[in-house]
């Protein structure tokens, strides 16, 4: 399944949006497996659609992402390694107010710190919902 | 197994959507409590759920497993009993959860993430333990009395 520009894909209480040609937005929460499934196969599809365009940094907005399990997390790891591999960046726009955020991110950005960016909103700033 | 007093259970039953049923649960059994410990509970019941339908014995019968809810004294505890397959899938879980109790927590979850980012083969994510501990501030035990295993997770709820 890919992603057009300006489309969003809302899988069970999941929405997704290529919100512009190097920006996906992800909001709402992920935990059922259709979801997770439906995720990781839409991730993979994004990874090939940035290949092919050769876009140098691709940002990903997860400030209303209020809550994954951790096949989601597992996904974005993968996603990492493919960016890394393919030699593009991926900057992560996260919500200081959700914890998962918070204390998540700056860990994956370990794994890859010349591929991974955290730009955290400042506080208030959409976004960020509770569970 | 002992029930704690005042614990809100939820049956959790096989299908997929069971996990979505089991994150509404857990928002309405600690929905006075403050957002830091409702997110942290709803993390805790969803990862543990995700286990029950996974990894329990007895696809035979209805339901996975139990989890419940408690809260009391500035205290908030989580508790999933389910049966397991084999007395190994229990020490497994055992030396997780002992593992995580004597070590840096954080470099544990870093550590577990760098063996994904190098191995994206590996059947297991094996993250939801971890999560618990490492971003909701959980303390995990774990007592098995053959064919049960119970995970009991706690941590500080002040403010409900």
């Amino acid at each position: 399944m890919g992603i057009k520009l300006g489309e969003k894909v809302t899988v069970e209480t999941l929405t997704v949006e290529l919100s512009t040609a190097t920006e996906l937005t992800l909001s709402g929460t992920l935990s059922t497996p259709t979801a997770q499934n439906e995720f990781r196969r839409l991730l993979q599809d994004l990874h090939a659609q940035i290949v092919a365009a050769r876009t140098a940094s691709f940002a990903v907005n997860v400030e209303a992402l209020s809550f994954v399990n951790s096949s989601a997390i597992r996904a974005f790891v993968d996603w990492i390694s493919r960016a890394a591999h393919a030699g593009y960046t991926l900057a992560f726009k996260t919500s200081p107010s959700v914890t998962w955020h918070r204390l998540s991110f700056s860990v994956l950005k370990s794994l890859a710190p010349g591929t991974v960016q955290i730009v955290e909103a400042t506080a208030g700033a959409g976004g960020g919902a509770s569970p | 197994m002992s029930v704690t007093q005042g614990e809100r259970t939820l049956k959790l039953s096989r299908h997929e959507a069971a996990v979505e049923d089991a994150r509404r649960f857990a928002e309405l059994a600690v929905s006075y409590c403050t957002p830091e410990c409702r997110e942290a509970v709803t993390l805790a019941v969803c990862e543990l759920g995700e286990n029950l339908i996974k990894y329990s014995a007895g696809g035979d019968e209805a339901n996975a497993g139990t989890i419940g809810v408690s809260v009391e004294n500035d205290k908030v505890r989580v508790r999933a009993v389910n049966r397991v397959t084999s007395r190994e899938d229990a020490d497994r879980v055992s030396e997780i959860v002992r593992k995580m109790t004597v070590s840096d927590i954080k470099e544990l979850y870093r550590e577990r993430l760098q063996e994904l980012f190098a191995n994206p083969s590996l059947p297991r994510a094996q993250l939801g333990l971890l999560r618990m501990a490492f971003e909701g501030g959980f303390r995990l035990t774990c007592v098995f009395e053959a064919p049960q295993l119970q995970i009991i997770a706690e941590r500080a709820c002040t403010g409900a």
